[in-house]
């Protein structure tokens, strides 16, 4: 493999540099934020001063998102899975308890998922494998999409025309993670299939994008490497995204190893408080991006951090295959939620913080592939 | 004196728009819209929820008296899906008003003005009060305009940014071109940028993020609903010239014209 990131990725000028108090207190406020304003927010120095960022994220936040918190849920489809991937329950050589939805299922979960108001749907699969490949995943964009709005997908890289397919079917936005951006370590917690291809991954957001997608939401897998090297790339890869597709929703997830089937455990633990700095950090580097929590964080921090840089959620989040309805079969979780809080009980709580719980935020009046000007 | 505001073949009391899409609740957001004074509100059309009136800002906005309702098509890429939007708009809230906002871009919000010209033909044909957001162009304002728009809508400065009237400079050139009213939409922070906006000459303003966003949004909506009406008094009264040496009050040349 080649194990170069390209230039326009590659964080290190900036991973290396000292910064005095100084430096992060102009980049707290800085007006015209960058890649090393970003750096100094990211550095161990900034540790002292998460509340000035707190404050800084909050009023940014504020004032592009208002007093609103978006809500999605995922809803796994397969977890059949050919992967490797070290750190996750559903890898081919787990001993998981396999399933996939078919049709009525999919209905019968589709049915709970609308009563219970959400409009934003994220589908979730493994790697690619026969039993959820295109076709299949075709069939469910399009299923989704009679009963809800906004139909997302988190499923393998694809080729540019298998996007457009989706897009066809109704669906508006693709999550891929890299997981994390350092090839070497890319390498090593990916060991076999089509995932080892860093490269391909680096590059599927473009796919997606030119095949029609409105939005894509990136992020890295905090534990796998150095987090601020993957912060940096996440940064710098959004603004790639930003620039080129410039129509185009660009949105930012965080999340951070769960405990899961396979015991893996971070050799780069990233603790509360380092997870509150990095959001607060991307969100003043980024004041009009979207940033997501979700349900593997625990309600304390979820709580504290709703509207502190944070404008959208997961809740109500299920990691077996369907579970929503009473339908589907019994199958292993991908990694344990750690907040459970049904869905009354989380809006109470983001209402009595003064945020408005927000379930629909578009309109299926607005379903077609999206065309860019070709960059 | 009756200062009333006629938008096509609509007659409003306030020059105060409102926004709708930033509140931390339905009630607060009411709150703010009555303290305001405002008779017209623009609610996305993203944020119809027939389904689920908790999560509806139409349903509660509807049943407020007084005040009129203009769906906008903020989410829409193009002109095609914005008069998609407006019509299913109008479908739904019977209102003639548009507010027609296409940005590609959703995270500056910026408009596009070639996408927006194309619907406004479009939704002007179907016999909509269009009122078009976008850049602070003369060019287009007029292009606007001739094509039958019930306003045109420059913005301020982007949305949400609360960086007030940058772009008065051009917004001065479109109020004096303009045989429709000018309102200027996005960007203000204050009810003194508000004030300075009828001053100049805009017919209003629309707000949400300085009233939303505002540590007690009903009291931002009153703030407001006083600066709109003391800059439109002002503009009225006729401010004094501005010059750029000292006047004296007492004519420098006075004895020219006495008697000895």
């Amino acid at each position: 493999m080649n194990k170069k990131l390209p230039d326009w990725l590659n964080p290190e000028p900036w991973l290396n540099l000292e910064f005095s108090p100084a430096d992060i207190e102009r980049a707290i406020s800085a007006d015209a934020p960058n890649e090393k304003t970003l750096a100094a927010l990211l550095s161990p120095q900034a540790a002292d001063y998460l509340e000035p960022m707190a404050r800084r994220a909050q009023a940014i936040t504020r004032r592009h998102f208002g007093r609103t918190i978006s809500l999605y849920t995922p809803l796994y489809l397969s977890n059949f899975c050919n992967g490797g991937c070290l750190y996750c329950g559903l890898a081919a050589d787990r001993r998981a308890k396999r399933a996939v939805l078919n049709e009525a299922q999919l209905r019968h979960e589709m049915e709970a998922i609308k009563n219970m108001h959400f409009e934003e749907l994220v589908l979730l699969t493994g790697e690619r494998m026969p039993e959820a490949d295109v076709p299949y995943l075709e069939q469910c964009v399009a299923i989704a999409a009679e009963y809800i709005h906004q139909v997302v997908v988190e499923v393998f890289p694809m080729a540019e025309e298998e996007y457009r397919t989706l897009a066809n079917a109704g669906c508006t936005g693709v999550t891929l993670y890299q997981e994390t951006y350092d090839p070497v370590i890319y390498e090593k917690m990916h060991r076999w299939g089509d995932k080892r291809d860093f490269h391909a991954r680096i590059d599927a957001p473009d796919r997606a994008l030119s095949g029609g997608m409105r939005a894509i939401g990136i992020g890295a897998l905090l534990g796998l490497a150095d987090p601020r090297f993957d912060m940096l790339c996440v940064y710098r890869h959004a603004k790639y995204l930003l620039k080129k597709y410039w129509q185009a929703g660009v949105s930012i997830s965080f999340p951070r190893i769960r405990p899961q089937m396979g015991g893996f455990e971070p050799d780069f633990p990233v603790d509360e408080k380092m997870l509150a700095q990095y959001i607060f950090a991307m969100r003043i580097c980024l004041p009009e991006t979207p940033l997501l929590l979700s349900t593997r964080e625990p309600r304390r921090v979820r709580d504290g951090m709703a509207g502190l840089g944070i404008s959208k959620m997961s809740i109500a989040s299920k990691t077996t295959v369907g579970g929503y309805s009473d339908d589907a079969e019994e199958s292993t979780e991908q990694f344990e939620i750690s907040d459970e809080r049904n869905i009354p009980e989380f809006c109470d709580m983001l209402r009595a913080k003064g945020l408005e719980p927000v379930f629909k935020n578009w309109d299926a009046a607005y379903r077609e592939p999206a065309h860019y000007a070709k960059a | 004196m009756n200062d009333v505001l006629k938008i096509g073949d609509q007659e409003l009391g306030s020059r105060l728009f409102l926004g709708t899409g930033k509140f931390s609740g339905t009630q607060a957001m009411i709150d703010a819209v009555k303290a305001s004074g405002t008779e017209l509100v623009t609610v996305a059309l993203r944020r119809f929820n027939r389904d689920q009136a908790e999560d509806d800002l139409y349903g509660p906005l509807s049943q407020l008296e007084k005040v009129r309702l203009m769906p906008n098509t903020s989410g829409a890429m193009n002109a095609k899906e914005a008069v998609r939007a407006a019509v299913l708009g109008r479908e739904l809230s019977k209102s003639p008003f548009v507010k027609l906002e296409i940005h590609p871009n959703p995270h500056h919000l910026l408009p596009d003005p070639i996408e927006t010209y194309e619907a406004a033909i479009e939704l002007v044909k179907q016999d909509f009060l269009v009122l078009p957001y976008i850049p602070a162009d003369p060019v287009l304002a007029k292009r606007l305009e001739d094509i039958g728009c019930a306003a045109v809508m420059p913005l301020g400065a982007a949305i949400g940014t609360g960086k007030g009237l940058s772009t008065a400079e051009m917004i001065k050139i479109i109020i004096r071109d303009a045989n429709v009213p000018v309102v200027v939409d996005a960007g203000l922070r204050s009810p003194s940028e508000a004030a300075c906006a009828l001053e100049m000459g805009c017919d209003a303003v629309l707000v949400n993020s300085a009233i939303a966003a505002a540590e007690d949004p009903a009291a931002m909506g009153a703030a407001f609903k006083t600066g709109v009406e003391a800059g439109r008094m002002a503009r009225n009264a006729g401010l004094m010239p501005t010059s750029e040496v000292a006047v004296a009050s007492s004519p420098l040349t006075s004895f020219l014209s006495a008697n000895d």
